[in-house]
């Protein structure tokens, strides 16, 4: 018996049968899910990186930190305050800002950590699905 | 006019021209329909998978390195859709009724099948094998792919290409003897 690469007869004859087609509108159909994927890619192409939420979140943490630094340094920002606001009961914020501190410090490490882990694994996301669209 | 190289077309709808992408549905979609067909065993999902099919090769068309060719990509992102898919579904490979293969299948005559009924009998035949073996017989006979190739499409190693290619086409030879013999004793 010839082996499966001289049977050229068999070739010849599966070659004259014609193969199933799918139906008359499957290329119009597969062209629109493309154009569609194309239309998506170009959106994801415009849309910044960052969301506006990101940014909203970014100031408040920005303006966090200035607090913090403004408050801890005593007898510079903070002393001056009653100068610009005479009745401003400067003591009773300062020991409100430090039970604050205070409470803070003693939360489990592990839980700013799963925190800040997660904050970094939804930026990571973020922007690893952009570039993804950016890419294609 | 004049058939451009599929390479031609690629680096059209790399370059933004998507509209290009439609000769090269044009041009595949049969074979990759029969491959989702046989596969999935009806029409309906065939279509949905050889859709599917080519928006995956749409949407990594810039990862095709043209080390092997377009076809032979297509194939194998076709292939593994439609398996995905048996899978989700729970759908395993119904075994079609298995064909004895003695060791002396004669060589077949086929002038012995009418030429009118060829095409019906070759396509009965094809319906009885397996999916895999289908997909084999179709790349290796009608997309005349190299068992290299085969083996990219498949993921199956080059000599089980081989066996399996030498099988189904035993198997072929088996159910055409058997459709011939059937015909003639209806005659008789």
């Amino acid at each position: 018996m010839k082996t499966f690469e001289q049977d050229k007869e068999l070739k010849q004859l599966l070659k004259s049968v014609k193969l199933e087609s799918p139906g008359v509108d499957f290329s119009a159909g597969v062209m629109n899910r493309v154009f569609a994927e194309q239309s998506a890619l170009e959106k994801a192409k415009q849309q910044p990186l960052f969301g506006k939420g990101f940014w909203v979140i970014f100031s408040l943490f920005v303006a966090l930190i200035i607090v913090v630094v403004l408050l801890s340094g005593e007898g510079s920002a903070v002393a001056k305050v009653p100068d610009f606001f005479p009745g401003a009961d400067v003591d009773a914020a300062l020991s409100g800002y430090r039970l604050l501190l205070h409470r803070l410090s003693n939360l489990p490490a592990g839980i700013a950590g799963i925190l800040f882990g997660a904050s970094l694994l939804i930026l990571l996301e973020n922007f690893l699905e952009t570039r993804h669209h950016a890419v294609r | 006019m004049e058939e451009k190289d599929d390479n031609y077309y690629i680096e059209k709808v790399i370059a933004g021209q998507t509209s290009y992408f439609s000769y090269v549905v044009e041009k595949y979609q049969d074979v990759v329909f029969s491959i989702a067909l046989k596969v999935l065993k009806n029409r309906e999902d065939a279509e949905e998978m050889a859709q599917e099919s080519f928006v995956k090769a749409f949407k990594s068309l810039h990862t095709f390195q043209r080390k092997a060719k377009f076809s032979t990509w297509l194939y194998r992102i076709t292939y593994n859709t439609c398996i995905s898919e048996t899978r989700k579904k729970k759908q395993y490979f119904a075994s079609t009724d298995e064909v004895q293969i003695s060791d002396e299948v004669e060589e077949m005559n086929f002038d012995g099948i009418p030429a009118e009924n060829r095409e019906k009998y070759i396509k009965a035949a094809l319906a009885k094998l397996q999916e895999d073996e289908y997909t084999l017989v179709l790349l290796y006979y009608f997309e005349d792919q190299s068992v290299e190739d085969i083996s990219k499409v498949t993921g199956l190693s080059g000599s089980n290409v081989k066996v399996k290619l030498y099988r189904a086409r035993k198997k072929l030879y088996v159910i055409l003897n058997e459709m011939l013999k059937e015909d003639v004793y209806s005659i008789l």
